[in-house]
């Protein structure tokens, strides 16, 4: 009895390579309980955007000032009160969601392309374009994120694209690191002296071999930066630099509701809890990613 | 030694030459007319064109930055476009207290973040270590507005122990300073933790052991120093994000320093005071950066021999 | 006057993880005697390393476990004794060398600081009078007491070795492990390196166990030779014994594994296979899958110790039924 022995072309043996590698690191992270946990938070909270409509009424709970039932605690009709315009805090909270997830995402990206670009660049030629980079990028980190953010708005206007672009921007100078250190320690390996002995082009080793390779720090990275940009959202709408009210966002929330902590404390609790549980749950994945995509971990 | 210190503090001066031009020109693209706001609105037209010219703003944008570089070396930050009083004289008033605040709160996170870091290193998997852990995780989730806000609400309006806003005296210090302190703490645990994980399992640790050396002592001296020298990149990380943190804390406490000054100019359209406070803020972090590398050196004796 | 230095007495040690439990020591009994060097030789896994640490009591505690047996260095029992009592011990009576010079010492504490606190630690004295002492030791392994005050980062590969040495030393211990010293050095730094443990040896009259899985070394250093496979001690004699009478397959195999420099034609003779797998280890003798002359009973029964004299014995079916055996060599 003779076995059928089938040889794979080097493409198909590449892609179950990869399939393989996902599905191991995929195994490694449902090991971590935290994880999960980050995981299952930030999959109610996506639901929570994407069924926001089913979830509440926008114009009518979220939006509607209603002033007869301003500063109404928790109740059966309102589960989280209602704020200082009688509006539906819980109805806010969760349209609230779409904010700043939308915003966290938006700026990350714009960030990881723009900053990824040029760390590649940077990474892979090296010399003097690296030089140039980097101490541009210096310069940019020269201010503490946070306070370049609230410049940008500041000048631009406070505006809900604004917002993005600031942050946004503020977070260029570390993924450029990143995907610069990353390419670094790629480029000289052997397969890539290999490819540009077949004469590839320089983008197409840039695109095709070395970033995938680097991914697995990348995508840690950015998880954990969406979340510091959900933060960034909620700190510059509380000192009134952000999504402008009555747009339900979660920092603008608290900076109305600080006046009335005293009575109605639930006005700042949970807009607060969102954000936390938010940025706790990004962070969560964040860590055990990182931890499922150390080899040196078993 | 002092060659390493004066090469760093030259490479610092392009740098805040660079921060300045950026901020100055992103601060440029403020829309508005500075010279109707300060006259109001029953200003002439012609005072306002007038004030225009007086005040250089039909200069091109880099003429009007050179100015301002030069008043700059000469410690001229220009006037408030909202009180007319010299900028450079209300920052160094309400500096201090920003200081005040971000040293405390940097002070209290590096005296509670390193023993718990080094502890729950020599004890992974112990409760200690993972409920540590978590509370670290979920330390540098919060916001340190909602902080402030909880600890307020918390301490002050219903124990009433601390007052709930303002500077006075040392108890007016004490929230403020642990809302900025709480990311921090958690984040320079977390970093002290992990970078004591990694020396724990080095060779020369064994070393030590097989030279008789008790299980303290290999901890103190032959682990912690190594294990710092990560430790400490991210303190002078974390003190960026303080100063970023401190805007926030400020607004919440109404803290007079220079976080509050600048979000308060910032809605008055004040844009030589903003332009000075982040001038500030930038020259604090670079300074700070510095004296971090500084003991980095002091610390490592590899990086004191590239410089030799 | 020889004295009897160690006393291990079937040693089992293990690591309890989550895949399973590594039988990494299954029975070792080895004894040692003063100004006598033992080399422990066997492939990476064999348990030699494991073996070398338990005397000192460094395993890991999770995950490690000494579940049986017993160690004795100069009479003391090791296995009863205390941590702090331990900690008297390490540096002091036996001094252990690790296998990566490069890593081994602490790269922000002067060279002559380490030297300085195995010597504070055990003896009582000033710490001027230690660092007068390092100052001695570094001279005695050939580097210039002047260096006292410099960091390892300064110092080439062999000449940190030559420092650990100097460390291991400094307290004058009854016993010197070795492991592998001198694997990650190049072969002139090597054989310096070797003489100067010699030479040290002699003149502290130490006992020595020198781990290594390169014959060359063995011949070099070594008075008595135990070979070591899967976690026991397969083969031990004096050097004559294992070179000349060399009795069991997998021994026969090391020395076939040499390339023989007169005979650059010869082709290498491998040993087939790979070290068994230590979750799992066979019921019967542990070689058996890679061993020439494997007979039915390997599979199933443990090979008892067959003694060919009073320094020479082996773990082997071939020689149970007919010491007379001879291996094709």
């Amino acid at each position: 009895m003779s076995a059928k022995v089938e040889t794979l072309s080097a493409e198909e043996l590449l892609k179950t390579k990869k399939r393989s590698q996902s599905a191991d690191v995929w195994k490694r992270l449902k090991r971590s309980k935290t994880a999960v946990l980050g995981i299952v938070l930030i999959a109610m909270f996506l639901g929570m955007a994407l069924f926001a409509p089913v979830i509440a009424d926008y114009e009518g709970e979220a939006l509607k000032l209603n002033v007869k039932e301003r500063l109404e605690g928790p109740s059966a009709n309102h589960i989280f009160g209602t704020d200082e315009f009688g509006r539906d805090i819980f109805a806010r909270v969760v349209y609230g969601t779409r904010i700043s997830l939308f915003v966290g995402i938006i700026s990350v990206s714009i960030a990881l392309s723009i900053g990824g670009f040029l760390g590649a660049i940077a990474g892979y030629y090296g010399g003097k374009i690296d030089n140039a980079i980097m101490r541009v990028l210096d310069v940019i980190l020269a201010v503490p994120t946070i306070l370049l953010a609230i410049t940008i708005v500041a000048s631009l206007g406070a505006s809900m694209m604004n917002l993005m672009i600031a942050v946004g921007i503020s977070n260029i100078p570390g993924f450029a690191r990143i995907v610069r250190a990353s390419v670094l320690s790629v480029k000289d390996q052997e397969f890539i002296e290999a490819a540009k002995a077949i004469g590839a082009k320089d983008h197409i080793i840039i695109m095709k071999h070395v970033l995938p390779n680097s991914m697995a720090p990348i995508i840690v990275y950015a998880t954990l930066k969406v979340a510091t940009a959900i933060m960034a959202t909620a700190s510059l709408s509380f000192i009134g630099l952000g999504v402008q009210p009555p747009t339900p966002e979660w920092g603008s929330m608290l900076a109305g509701g600080r006046a009335y902590i005293r009575d109605q404390m639930y006005i700042v609790m949970y807009p607060g809890l969102a954000i936390v549980l938010t940025v706790l749950s990004l962070n969560l994945i964040g860590d055990g990613l990182r931890d499922a995509l150390d080899p040196k971990l078993k | 030694m002092s060659k390493y210190i004066l090469r760093r503090l030259m490479l610092m001066i392009p740098v805040l030459i660079g921060v300045t031009f950026l901020v100055y020109f992103i601060i440029s693209l403020t829309p508005g007319d500075p010279a109707a706001m300060i006259l109001g609105n029953g200003a002439t037209e012609e005072a306002v064109v007038q004030l225009r010219e007086d005040m250089g703003l039909n200069d091109p944008v880099i003429v009007q930055y050179g100015n301002y570089m030069k008043d700059l070396f000469t410690g001229d930050m220009g006037t408030s476009y909202s009180t007319g009083k010299a900028v450079s004289g209300e920052i160094g008033q309400r500096f201090p207290n920003t200081f005040k605040l971000t040293v405390s709160a940097i002070i209290l996170s590096v005296l509670i973040s390193i023993p718990i870091g080094v502890v729950s290193a020599t004890r992974q998997y112990s409760l200690f270590d993972n409920v540590g852990m978590i509370v670290a995780l979920v330390g540098i989730s919060m916001p340190s507005f909602w902080v402030g806000l909880i600890l307020i609400i918390a301490f002050s309006l219903n124990l009433g122990w601390f007052p709930s806003g303002g500077m006075d005296g040392i108890m007016s210090l004490i929230l403020p300073a642990f809302t900025l302190a709480i990311a921090s703490t958690a984040s320079i645990t977390r970093t002290t933790r992990s970078s004591m994980l990694e020396v724990i399992r080095q060779d020369y640790i064994d070393t030590a052991k097989a030279k008789g050396v008790s299980a303290n002592v290999v901890i103190r001296k032959h682990a912690l120093k190594n294990a710092l020298i990560p430790a400490i990149t991210v303190i002078g990380l974390e003190f960026g994000v303080l100063l970023g943190g401190a805007v926030l804390t400020e607004t919440v406490f109404s803290w007079p320093g220079i976080g509050r000054l600048m979000v308060e100019s910032i809605q008055r359209k004040d844009t030589p005071m903003v332009l000075g406070c982040i001038i500030v803020f930038a020259v604090a972090f670079s300074l700070v950066n510095l004296l971090i590398d500084i003991l980095y050196s002091f610390i490592d004796p590899r990086i004191k021999a590239n410089y030799k | 006057m020889s004295e009897r230095v160690l006393d291990i007495n079937d040693l089992i040690v293990q690591y309890h993880t989550d895949e399973g439990i590594v039988e990494a020591v299954n029975g070792i009994t080895i004894n040692l005697d003063r100004g006598r060097t033992l080399g422990l030789v066997g492939e990476t896994g064999a348990g030699k390393t494991t073996t070398a640490r338990s005397i000192m009591r460094l395993i890991q505690s999770p995950p490690g476990k000494m579940t049986q047996g017993s160690i004795h260095l100069n009479g003391k029992d090791i296995m009863a004794a205390s941590e702090k009592e331990l900690e008297k011990i390490r540096g002091a009576q036996v001094s252990m060398i690790f296998q990566d010079p490069m890593t081994a010492l602490n790269p922000v504490i002067t060279v002559g600081d380490q030297i300085a606190e195995a010597i504070l630690i055990h003896q009582k004295v000033s710490q001027d009078q230690a660092n007068v002492k390092a100052k001695e030791m570094l001279e005695m392994v050939g580097i210039p007491g002047a260096r006292l005050n410099e960091y390892p980062h300064q110092f080439s590969g062999g000449m940190k070795q030559r420092v650990i040495i100097a460390i291991a030393l400094s307290c004058s211990p009854q016993l010197l492990i070795a492991d592998e010293p001198t694997t990650a050095l190049d072969v002139t730094i090597q054989a310096q390196v070797l003489e100067l443990m010699k030479e040290l040896k002699d003149k502290f009259n130490m006992a020595m166990i020198m781990i290594t899985h390169d014959l060359g070394v063995v011949a070099e250093v070594c008075d008595d030779v135990a070979i070591m496979y899967a976690g026991r001690v397969v083969e031990q004699g004096n050097l004559d014994d294992i070179f000349r009478r060399t009795k069991h397959p997998y021994t026969e195999g090391l020395f076939n594994s040499i390339p023989n420099i007169d005979d650059r034609k010869a082709e290498l003779i491998p040993i087939k296979g790979l070290m068994s797998d230590p979750y799992n280890l066979p019921e019967g003798c542990s070689f058996c899958d890679r061993c020439n002359y494997a007979m039915s009973i390997c599979k199933t029964k443990r090979p008892e110790k067959v003694h060919f004299s009073e320094t020479h014995f082996v773990e082997c079916h071939l020689y149970s039924e007919n010491p007379e055996f001879q291996l094709k060599g």
